[in-house]
């Protein structure tokens, strides 16, 4: 072990005392990494797998469920997905619609509030829960989970982050059980990854102790419903100074005058059942009580969510990438062709095994940082970024070779990975575009130095 | 009244066992919480709402290794109180442990530990060994009327009124008087998906451990199994052109019709 060798040949107290100490570091992914070995359901014969200095066995279990809570979380969601979820993802994919008794219903699982405090209604629980549930939901609705995470995090992290005790009361025991289902509008017809360059503008009036908000957001999931109105509640950016940065969050509410659905959009590639929306705002009052976070700070909202959202965004990618697999895995052991099964294929065993390990690279960088991701902060974009750069394309990159391996079967909707394909592409365009993480990157990069921890 | 319900460790239902040297190879496989024992968890759950019953407690028992904990997690999180684990490394898929075995352990329990449970529910069989034993084992060892195949269960008076799965449709049989057994079928209900919320609260509920060895029975199989296999792969079937030829095939290559 290379940690032993360093240790005889260094003869200097002090470096030996950094080098014992950085090894025993419970926080560095490094170590996390280092401590991958065991397999997740068997536990037989002699344990030689690493411990760190309280005794407290890692292994890859625990890593991807750091709790028992977790895990239970993971087999529960697992089995909803198998009964609810997977039955009717094709029938919503074809119809694009939105499955809305479904989505409320994750309300009364505990899942639509899944960060929210108690306090609130909700469940109180972390980043990595958050991560377990979406990789699990992807596993066979990514359209479905997109949904669930435009509400769950997008809505109900933001506003349980960045809002006032009194907005928190106000809003969050009803998205958390489902009542009111809603997103976050940040794009514009002609501002995506140039955020900052939006348009629409909020304007203070006085006597109306409130601002006026008009504009368009596009793209935005759960904009509808059902077609016909706005869902039922948004957190909105908009223009409210002079400054390139003078951002303001505001909520808005489905009926509030002038907040319109200006169209639902039609004919997407892929995440077909989750509603995205044109939404317009003409002349909408939005009361003081509605503002959320200072009024010109809500670049500062921005930066506290988007970890969040990107690493979710991740663990979507981590769910398709996984059904991939087994698909793969299953079809090619079945398949014969030339008097065997395909598996039995040199091509085929690369398409897999190389999926299953770029898939385990994905899937440990996503819980390292959800492991570490603390919902109150904005501490590590760097990463963040990182984790859906690779993942995203990772994705793709498995669902095209699943339907490969599967052939004139994996064409066709009734097998289900022509869906996943063209769902994991999404996730190299929305919540940050792949030359948005490579913009982000090289700014975070560029100041920490040139030494990499 | 308190209700002991049994929930068994099983391989999961989705899974495409292969079967090894030893029988079904059971390493690295998904395993979950028997479908049939899930209904009888849910179904005390149920009892337990409806106030009319008066159900004071809730104990889930579970017999296996200690990835067993996690199976009785499952049952305290849908709505059991308390847990108690007998801890065994013996193959509980009738390669090691039998129905006899468990049936015994089971009443163990309830003569050492549950001395006032009124009720026992378990599942109507395992989705691994398929024997469907241990109700009737454990009611007979007891002495306790039985009622099979529920697939539904009314309180009525200080009894129980069940009604049971047969051929022909359900038959309806009365409990006068607890203490019973009951073991619980696929129409009996559907369960409840285990909330978040209640996953959390779960976590304060006591699991009980104990050594199977310490209860002084003998856990050595009855039966034992002389080979597994995989049934042999279905043949293609085949078109007959009229009754007689059918017949002829039936008779003669088939030799199901004398």
């Amino acid at each position: 072990m290379l940690s032993n060798r360093m240790f005889t040949s260094f003869s200097n107290n002090l470096l030996r005392k950094k080098l014992h100490h950085f090894l025993c570091r419970k926080q560095s992914s490094t170590f996390l990494m280092r401590t991958l070995s065991s397999s997740s359901y068997q536990d037989d014969g002699e344990d030689t797998s690493y411990r760190n200095n309280n005794g407290v066995h890692l292994d890859m279990k625990s890593f991807f469920n750091p709790t028992d809570e977790h895990y239970q979380l993971r087999e529960m969601v697992k089995t909803f997905v198998e009964r609810e979820v997977e039955p009717q993802a094709n029938e919503y994919n074809k119809t694009e619609t939105l499955n809305l008794p479904l989505l409320k219903s994750l309300g009364d699982l505990g899942l639509l509030g899944l960060t929210i405090p108690t306090t609130y209604d909700g469940s109180g629980m972390d980043a990595t829960a958050s991560v377990i549930v979406h990789e699990e939901l992807s596993y066979s609705d990514p359209a479905f989970c997109l949904s669930y995470l435009a509400h769950s995090i997008l809505l109900c992290n933001n506003l349980n982050v960045n809002g006032s005790t009194e907005q928190k009361e106000m809003f969050l025991p009803q998205v958390c059980s489902g009542e009111k289902i809603g997103g976050m509008c940040m794009s514009e017809p002609s501002a995506g990854t140039d955020v900052l360059g939006m348009k629409s503008k909020a304007v203070y009036d006085e006597s109306m102790d409130g601002f006026i908000l008009n504009g368009n957001k596009m793209w935005i999931t759960n904009g509808t419903l059902d077609g016909n109105d706005t869902g039922d509640i948004f957190l909105v950016y908009a223009r409210t100074g002079n400054d390139r940065m003078d951002l303001t969050q505001f909520v808005v509410e489905n009926g509030m005058e002038g907040f319109k659905l200006g169209q639902k959009i039609e004919d997407k590639l892929g995440m077909r059942a989750s509603c995205t929306a044109e939404l317009v705002f003409e002349n909408v009052f939005i009361p003081n009580s509605h503002v959320v976070g200072q009024v010109n700070q809500a670049t500062i909202c921005m930066m506290r969510n988007l970890e969040i959202e990107r690493v979710t965004l991740a663990a979507m990618a981590i769910g398709i990438a996984r059904r991939c697999i087994d698909e793969m895995v299953s079809y090619s052991m079945e398949r014969s062709a030339f008097g065997k099964s395909t598996i039995e294929f040199g091509q085929i065993q690369k398409a897999i095994s190389e999926s299953y390990a770029e898939y385990m690279a994905g899937r440990s960088y996503v819980y390292a940082v959800a492991n570490g991701l603390d919902l109150m902060s904005n501490g590590n974009g760097l990463d963040a970024d990182g984790v859906k750069l690779y993942s995203a394309k990772m994705a793709k990159n498995v669902a095209d070779r699943c339907i490969q391996v599967m052939g004139g079967y994996g064409y066709v909707g009734e097998y289900k990975v022509e869906r996943l394909w063209r769902d994991a592409k999404l996730l190299e365009i929305g919540g940050g575009t792949n030359e948005s993480h490579h913009k982000n990157m090289i700014r975070d990069l560029k100041k920490m130095g040139n030494k990499l921890m | 009244m308190k209700i002991l319900v049994g929930v068994k460790r099983v391989v999961d239902y989705a899974v495409k066992v292969r079967v090894g040297s030893h029988g079904v190879e059971l390493k690295n496989v998904k395993m979950s919480l028997n479908p049939f024992c899930e209904i009888a968890v849910e179904e005390a759950v149920r009892l337990k709402e409806n106030k009319g019953a008066g159900v004071s407690e809730i104990v889930a028992l579970s017999i296996g290794p200690k990835q067993c904990q996690e199976t009785l997690r499952t049952a305290l999180a849908m709505g059991c109180d308390r847990g108690i684990h007998v801890q065994t490394d013996l193959r509980g898929d009738y390669m090691e442990l039998q129905s006899d075995a468990v049936a015994k352990l089971f009443q163990k329990i309830i003569e050492e530990k549950e001395k006032d449970a009124d009720l026992v529910l378990v599942g109507k069989q395992s989705i691994d060994s398929d024997c469907g034993h241990v109700g009737p084992m454990l009611a007979g060892y007891m002495s306790w009327p039985q009622a099979t195949f529920a697939a539904k269960i009314d309180v009525e008076g200080n009894g129980l009124l069940v009604e049971r799965e047969t051929d022909q449709g359900t038959e309806t049989i009365r409990i006068p008087k607890l203490p019973a057994v009951i073991s619980c079928d696929l129409r009996l209900n559907e369960p409840r998906y285990a909330t978040l919320p209640n996953i959390m609260k779960a976590k304060k509920k006591k699991i009980d451990t104990f050594q199977a060895e310490d209860f002084g029975i003998d856990l050595e199989p009855k039966n034992k199994v002389l080979e597994v296999f995989e049934p042999p792969a279905r043949k293609e079937g085949i078109f007959v052109d009229d009754v007689n030829q059918l017949i002829d095939k039936l008779r003669n290559e088939a030799g199901v019709i004398p």
